[in-house]
């Protein structure tokens, strides 16, 4: 049967063709979107991840950075960094804001960070310095390069102007980039030195920073206190949650293209091989059978469909950051896994209308039709 | 046109899948187009909504949404001694991650004075809130989370009580919430701050006159609210209308696909009937002419089912997901029926290339 399957579907090569092609356009698009949303989620806690703080103290019931916003009162540094197993404590200040580059604008998170910063500071520079000092900015080297801007160069962030003295790495995400000011500049911006928005924690070596973590909300009032791998949890939450209608409704559109591209050309291929069927029939093939290679030519064009999205969407994977360092497209499993069972589902729903119509064949009009 | 009527109708089934094809296309063509121009009406419902022209921000900030805003000192009373401005409304706004039954939500916060405007312009129950502990919450919202009139919210540190729901103020990816802005202040711990004037110019004074003056203020940008509509706009399109558009343009071409192997199909198995007609002298061009009539009967057919069907979809999936807002337009209508014909053209020209290049003789020895 499966033979039978392989031989029906090579016969008519711009068919297979067409079905090849629909089917894997389609699973791309359900594949590709995914990837983007996985890439997101794992650049997003990008400043999180590589942040160099065991723990992040923010604002009570404030459990993010995209999209959120915190205010601790300055006297909260003090009260954390005199919690048992805290080595150090960093205050930063963030917000979401664009920075205007010659005639580039872009959205980054702008973060304050003190100069002697533990932690919470760019981790890979390209070149210049770590420490944006007085009137400084440290860059993401892609935004950079984009506007046109080196070392030396001028942005705009807040109205203000600030001055290009470091270039940093691995700061982009196509929700924006990561550029660092000074604390004091940032305060000076905000017009208030009472407040910071985050307090970055180190715990001291040995120290168990969920046990820490607990020990900082019971002794300090008004705080949340989050191990950096919890607040990473919780950011991807956000992109994930934000995320699922748009990839509820792609996915749907995606699987409908599929089943229509899929029904038609298992249903004509079918159809155009009904005298076959006929004769087969009239030899004793019995329905189950005929039926089976029906499900087999689905199953096999799809399979094939399948493959070829993979490798498409895999190529994107590795051509998109070289056209843009923001995006980045990552397969996960669970991904690959919902695309496969589409796949089967589309090929059973698709084999339904042939296997009726070869079910109600009549193996003598067949004759008659020739 | 008969004869291509006739091929048609011979095989009914083939037909219904022809006609079922396009109408998918459509569906989703005008599907897709009307949820991405929701998308872009419900990004703007509060600039749309609220009054004034002009919107006075932070120096460098040409956003409501997706960025902060904070206002010089005293800027408020600047902003209002300007001759030409009649009214000014501030806001403190920003976007917060709710919590809410184990789901990150996002939502716009907009902390307004109740006296001056600013807040929800339509509600659906309650009132506006009266104390610095109280909220009106966007229906959807709360529909979609459980929540009703009187119960508690945790937002930054805060128990706030919902006292009203506001209608009109949803979108799939985020919605409004409103507090006084005094309840804001001390949200953010920036007692006296704002973010955002929306100013009402004199009746009679020029708007540009206007803008010039508030644009001389130190530490502010000014913009009309269509400017800031449309900057929100291309913001949030950076992200979601690629994808969109990606689908909507990958539909019309397997609507393209579907009639055009239909036709392939029902041409190639009607080649003797071709070569016939061409033994006994019919032109190609009548016979392109039924190979395109086909094409254009099965997609015109199609273009009517799929309108139907987007029309009976749009309600369905409203009234289902209420966050969603689809928007067809009677030229999307026009836009569908211009892409069915297209979809027609398309799909015609192989078949008709193939009976074309016909051989009258050929068909007798097949």
């Amino acid at each position: 049967m499966i033979r039978l399957a392989w031989r029906n579907l090579t016969q008519n090569p711009a068919r297979l063709l067409i079905s090849l092609g629909g089917v894997s356009v389609a699973l791309v698009l359900m594949l590709t979107l995914d990837a983007i949303f996985t890439g997101m989620e794992q650049r997003v806690t990008a400043f999180i991840d590589r942040s160099g703080a065991d723990i992040f103290v923010s604002q009570q019931d404030v459990r993010n950075m995209h999209m959120a916003s915190s205010s601790l009162a300055r006297g909260q540094q003090a009260r954390v960094k005199s919690v048992a197993g805290v080595a150090s404590v960093t205050p930063i200040l963030y917000v979401t804001n664009p920075i205007l580059a010659g005639k580039d604008r872009s959205l980054a998170y702008i973060i304050g960070v003190p100069s002697d910063a533990k932690a919470g500071g760019p981790w890979e520079i390209e070149s210049g310095r770590e420490d944006p000092g007085a009137g400084g900015v440290v860059l993401d080297v892609g935004v950079a390069a984009k506007a046109g801007i080196g070392l030396g160069g001028e942005v705009e962030i807040l109205g203000d102007t600030f001055e290009v003295v470091g270039l940093s790495h691995g700061t982009a995400s196509m929700a924006g980039s990561v550029a660092f000011i000074s604390l004091d500049d940032f305060a000076d911006l905000r017009q208030d030195s009472d407040t910071v928005s985050f307090l970055l924690v180190e715990t001291a070596p040995g120290e168990a920073p969920e046990q820490v973590a607990a020990g900082i909300e019971a002794r300090v009032r008004d705080v949340t206190a989050m191990t950096r791998q919890e607040f990473a949890r919780q950011e991807r939450k956000v992109v994930r949650d934000m995320s699922t209608d748009i990839l509820a409704i792609m996915n749907i559109v995606g699987f409908l293209i599929g089943l229509a591209v899929m029904a038609l050309t298992v249903y004509t291929g079918t159809l155009s091989r009904r005298a076959e069927y006929g004769v087969l029939k009239a030899l004793g093939a019995r329905n189950g059978k005929l039926a089976a290679t029906v499900v087999w030519q689905a199953v096999i064009s799809v399979s094939l469909g399948f493959l070829i999205a993979l490798i498409l969407t895999s190529l994107l994977t590795v051509a998109t950051p070289l056209a843009s360092a923001s995006l980045r497209l990552v397969i996960g499993l669970p991904s690959v896994a919902k695309v496969v069972v589409t796949s089967l589902v589309i090929a059973g729903v698709a084999s339904l209308l042939p296997i009726w119509q070869m079910a109600r064949l009549d193996p003598a009009t067949v004759f008659r039709r020739r | 046109m008969l004869m291509a009527r006739r091929n048609l109708g011979r095989d009914r089934t083939r037909l219904l899948l022809n006609i079922a094809g396009v109408a998918l296309a459509i569906l989703l063509i005008l599907l897709l187009t009307g949820i991405r121009e929701g998308m872009f009406r419900q990004i703007t419902s509060y600039l749309d909504r609220t009054p004034g022209s002009l919107l006075v921000s932070q120096g460098g900030v040409e956003n409501l949404l997706s960025v902060t805003s904070l206002l010089p000192a005293g800027a408020t009373a600047r902003v209002q001694g300007t001759r030409g401005v009649e009214s000014v409304i501030p806001i403190l706004s920003q976007y917060t991650i709710l919590d809410l039954h184990g789901r990150k939500q996002a939502a716009y916060l907009i902390g307004y004075v109740p006296a001056r405007g600013g807040g929800p312009w339509r509600l659906a129950a309650g009132r506006a809130p009266r104390a610095d502990d109280e909220a009106v919450f966007d229906r959807v919202l709360a529909e979609r989370h459980d929540l009703a009139l009187g119960d508690r919210v945790d937002v930054m540190g805060r128990t706030l009580e919902v006292v009203g729901l506001s209608e009109g103020t949803t979108s799939w990816m985020t919605s409004f919430f409103f507090l006084r802005k005094s309840a804001v202040e001390s949200l953010v711990r920036l007692p006296g701050a704002t973010s955002f004037l929306l100013v009402t110019t004199d009746e009679g004074a020029s708007v540009d006159d206007v803008r010039s003056r508030l644009a001389s203020l130190d530490g502010v940008d000014v913009h009309t609210k269509g400017e800031i509509a449309a900057n929100d706009r291309k913001l949030f399109a950076r992200y979601f209308s690629a994808p969109v558009t990606l689908m909507a343009a990958i539909a019309a071409l397997v609507g393209a696909l579907v009639v055009g192997l239909v036709i392939y199909t029902a041409t190639v198995e009607r080649q003797r009937d071709f070569g016939v007609l061409k033994a006994i002298g019919a032109p190609n061009r009548s016979l392109y002419l039924v190979v395109v009539a086909q094409s254009l009967i099965a997609s015109l057919g199609g273009v009517v089912a799929g309108s139907v069907l987007a029309i009976g979809a749009r309600a369905g999936i409203m009234a289902l997901r209420p966050q969603f807002l689809i928007v067809l337009e009677p030229a999307d209508f026009v836009l569908a029926l211009v892409v069915g014909l297209g979809i027609a053209m398309v799909a015609g020209l192989y078949p008709a290339r193939r009976i074309g290049g016909l051989a009258p003789a050929e068909v007798f020895r097949r």
